[in-house]
């Protein structure tokens, strides 16, 4: 019935910024996540070069101490929540339906409503540079520092509202993609058929599901104790602050392999098809990224080796930190011997994963250095970690996410990326990413310690520091050149054929760039892995359909995810000023009888119930409008 | 025309042969008795304290895995991939739990 019903009904399209507000088409929302995360990496950018300038040379004064912590919190909070993890978001969003040949994500709406949460979550973090200050106690925002004792301003309170309205929407992708790789497989795709960039996805999504509630029970706990006069975390009532550090790094450090594990499938993807070879040890892999994902769960505590727990709970924690080196080397290995005897081409995209494999090595040997806890109290809070895990996240994940973009840019956009500005961007990118960290490892050494705001002359800083600066700046101008590729790239006309590498050999290279809003006319029959190099080595032109031409349904668009952010902002803000002493009585009566607090549950709510009572069955693209789109 | 073909072949695809009430109606009076025997060994007073909270948990237990199995129907085909999270979801709580029972605050 819900067919018929479905057939009869016209479906109201929208254009231009409604339709980006109200779409739920997977490969749309990719482009959503890829700007707004493009838009935060960019102010973690300008905080970088901010701190970088502030430290070019000893006792410098070009920002305050307290202007310094807002800008070291800001820059990793913005960095990981809302620059790199979006932009994974993107990648996942834009190319996994296409791999596993489907037509969209299980939950379409769903997919929209965690854009804007994460967007509006982003937001609100963010107003806080200009509402009273920034957050300014590091991104870990360890007690009894980010209490109302020691940071007074409301920043913690932007970070605890801000991040609890952002994880929603992480929470919301994660699962969507879990039920998606499950569900949503084209015939024949069984799980060890999946491509690597899918397979890594779904584990970080699984890490999302299982990392992402302890964080979310840790900053509502937090923002108890600061908002609501709680005391999980003060001591003086019974509370424990290391509760905080254990809850954070419980998430923490799961939350590092979900950044990692989808550069690890990205680079995976990108090494086999400008090697012209089948990706070296395939079983090994997905073995080595379960096997990562569950270690991953078991290693917080050496991000705590001094707090004080103890020789045993520090050796255990230590080995258990040691063993995660297996797993990558067999990925890193794996890589090799991919490459070896292949057809190698130097694209873009293959230079930044080549240039991947060396860098991650360099953080992964520091990272075995780190989890020796002896050796750990010389290293701990000092650059040598700052160093460790720049390594890891930008060396790793930026250089993959690098990757990502240059190979999938044709099949999001249509476009090729310039070739040789994207030589250039790695380049400058990669000379001065080991600039600036290469040498941190030694100010960490020699003393230096992180977070420092300034530091005297003739300690040895002063030229590895001035170097550092210089690398920071060479890395902006990798990312600017990348930006002007993008721009010039745009202007192009677009029309790439399916197969722009002409050496893919997943789905997504087997329908037009960029595909159709359904994706697939005919949903593909899997015969193996790399189906769609399987079926070009066959000898055949495209892939055997597994289903004749029919309409297809599709999810209708919807603003209701969008209203539920924005009430959730306007909540958020409203809970987070509850407490504030405003001198204006209006301000006074909205925010303290907690009224703006309500309206915006309210909007959120009314929303949910529209959502519910309404049923929205979407609509069909009938046979006829398929075989049109064909001739044309 | 063909959207009847689907739908018609979408219902053969679920189409499985119900089990009919009687497992349900067991296992319901099943997890009736398990909580009536939890009540009386706290209610009817005399049982060692040590030994009822004993009982409690192996009632509380055996509770879950019927819950579980029959009425969220992990026991049926095609439920690995819940079953897999839901062990995976307890890994984690559980880490957690004991990390602040007997770690943080011993």
């Amino acid at each position: 019935m819900a067919h018929a019903h479905a057939h009869g009904h016209s479906v109201k399209r929208y254009t231009g910024l409604m339709d980006w507000i109200t779409t739920v088409d997977h490969k749309k929302i990719g482009i959503l996540y890829l700007l707004a995360g493009a838009f935060f990496f960019g102010i973690g950018g300008i905080e970088a070069i901010l701190i970088r300038i502030q430290l070019i040379k000893p006792m410098n004064d070009f920002v305050s101490a307290q202007v310094f912590n807002e800008l070291i919190t800001m820059h990793g909070t913005t960095m990981i929540f809302l620059g790199v993890m979006p932009i994974i978001f993107a990648l996942m969003n834009a190319i996994i339906p296409l791999q596993i040949g489907a037509r969209d994500v299980a939950f379409p709406f769903l997919n929209s409503l965690g854009f804007w949460t994460f967007l509006f979550g982003g937001l609100l973090l963010n107003l806080s540079w200009i509402m009273g200050g920034a957050p300014d106690a590091g991104w870990t925002a360890y007690t009894p520092l980010s209490s109302t004792e020691y940071s007074t301003t409301r920043g913690v309170d932007f970070y605890t509202i801000g991040l609890q309205i952002a994880g929603l929407g992480t929470l919301i992708g994660g699962i969507n993609f879990l039920v998606t790789i499950i569900t949503m497989r084209a015939p024949g795709m069984s799980f060890m058929r999946m491509p690597m960039f899918t397979w890594t996805a779904f584990i970080t999504s699984a890490m999302i599901l299982f990392a992402f509630p302890a964080i979310t029970v840790g900053l509502v706990l937090l923002s108890f104790d600061r908002l609501l006069g709680a005391n999980f975390f003060d001591v003086a009532s019974g509370g424990n602050p290391v509760l905080w550090q254990h809850i954070f790094w419980i998430f923490g450090h799961p939350e590092v392999y979900i950044l990692i594990l989808p550069a690890f499938g990205i680079i995976s993807e990108v090494i086999p098809t400008f090697s012209r070879k089948r990706l070296f040890g395939y079983s090994s892999m997905v073995f080595a990224t379960i096997l990562i994902a569950f270690l991953g769960f078991m290693v917080w505590a050496h991000h705590m080796f001094t707090t004080g727990l103890g020789p045993v709970a520090n050796a255990l924690f230590s080995i258990a930190t040691m063993l995660i080196a297996v797993p990558t080397g067999i990925k890193i290995f794996n890589w090799l011997f991919t490459m070896w005897g292949g057809q190698i081409r130097f694209t873009s995209a293959n230079l930044f994963a080549i240039g991947f494999v060396p860098t991650f090595v360099m953080g992964g040997v520091t990272g075995v250095m780190l989890a020796s806890a002896p050796a750990d109290f010389q290293f701990h809070d000092t650059y040598f970690v700052v160093a460790h895990f720049h390594y890891v996240i930008v060396g790793g994940l930026v250089f993959g996410l690098f990757s990502g973009l240059h190979y999938w840019w044709p099949k999001m956009f249509g476009r090729i990326l310039d070739e040789r500005l994207g030589k250039w961007t790695f380049w400058t990118f990669a000379i001065g990413f080991h600039l600036t960290f290469f040498v941190q490892h030694f100010l960490g050494l020699l003393g230096m310690q992180r977070r420092i705001v300034s530091y005297l002359p003739n300690q040895h800083f002063d030229t590895l520091n001035l170097i550092s600066t210089i690398g920071a700046f060479l890395m902006g101008v990798g990312v600017i050149l990348f930006l002007v590729n993008v721009v010039l790239t745009t202007k192009k006309p677009a029309g790439v054929a399916n197969d722009p590498w002409e050496d893919g050999r997943t789905l997504e290279w087997s329908i037009p760039s960029p595909p159709p809003e359904y994706n697939f006319k005919q949903i593909p029959l899997v015969r193996g892995i790399d189906a769609f190099w399987k079926e070009k080595m066959a000898g055949n032109k495209g892939m055997t359909p597994a289903e004749p031409v029919g309409p297809i349904h599709m999810p209708s668009p919807s603003i209701l995810p969008f209203v539920m952010s924005v009430g959730l902002f306007i909540a958020g803000l409203g809970f987070m000023f509850s407490t504030e002493d405003f001198s204006n009585a209006f301000m006074s009566l909205i925010f303290n009888k907690y009224i703006v607090m309500i309206v915006g549950l309210v909007i959120t709510f009314a929303a949910m119930v529209a959502r519910s009572l309404y049923d929205d069955h979407g609509y069909h693209i009938e046979v006829e409008e398929l075989e049109e789109e064909g001739k044309a | 025309m063909t959207a009847n073909q689907q739908s018609n072949e979408v219902t053969v695809k679920h189409r499985h042969r119900p089990e009919g009430p009687e497992k349900h109606i067991l296992v319901f009076i099943f997890s009736i008795i398990l909580t009536a025997i939890a009540f009386a060994a706290v209610m009817a007073g005399g049982v060692n304290a040590t030994f009822a909270v004993i009982l409690l948990l192996v009632m509380a237990v055996l509770q879950v895995f019927v819950q579980m199995g029959y009425w969220m129907h992990l026991k049926d085909k095609g439920h690995l991939m819940p079953i897999l999270f839901m062990i995976g979801g307890f890994f984690v709580a559980s880490t957690a739990i004991v990390m602040a029972l007997f770690w943080v605050w011993w």
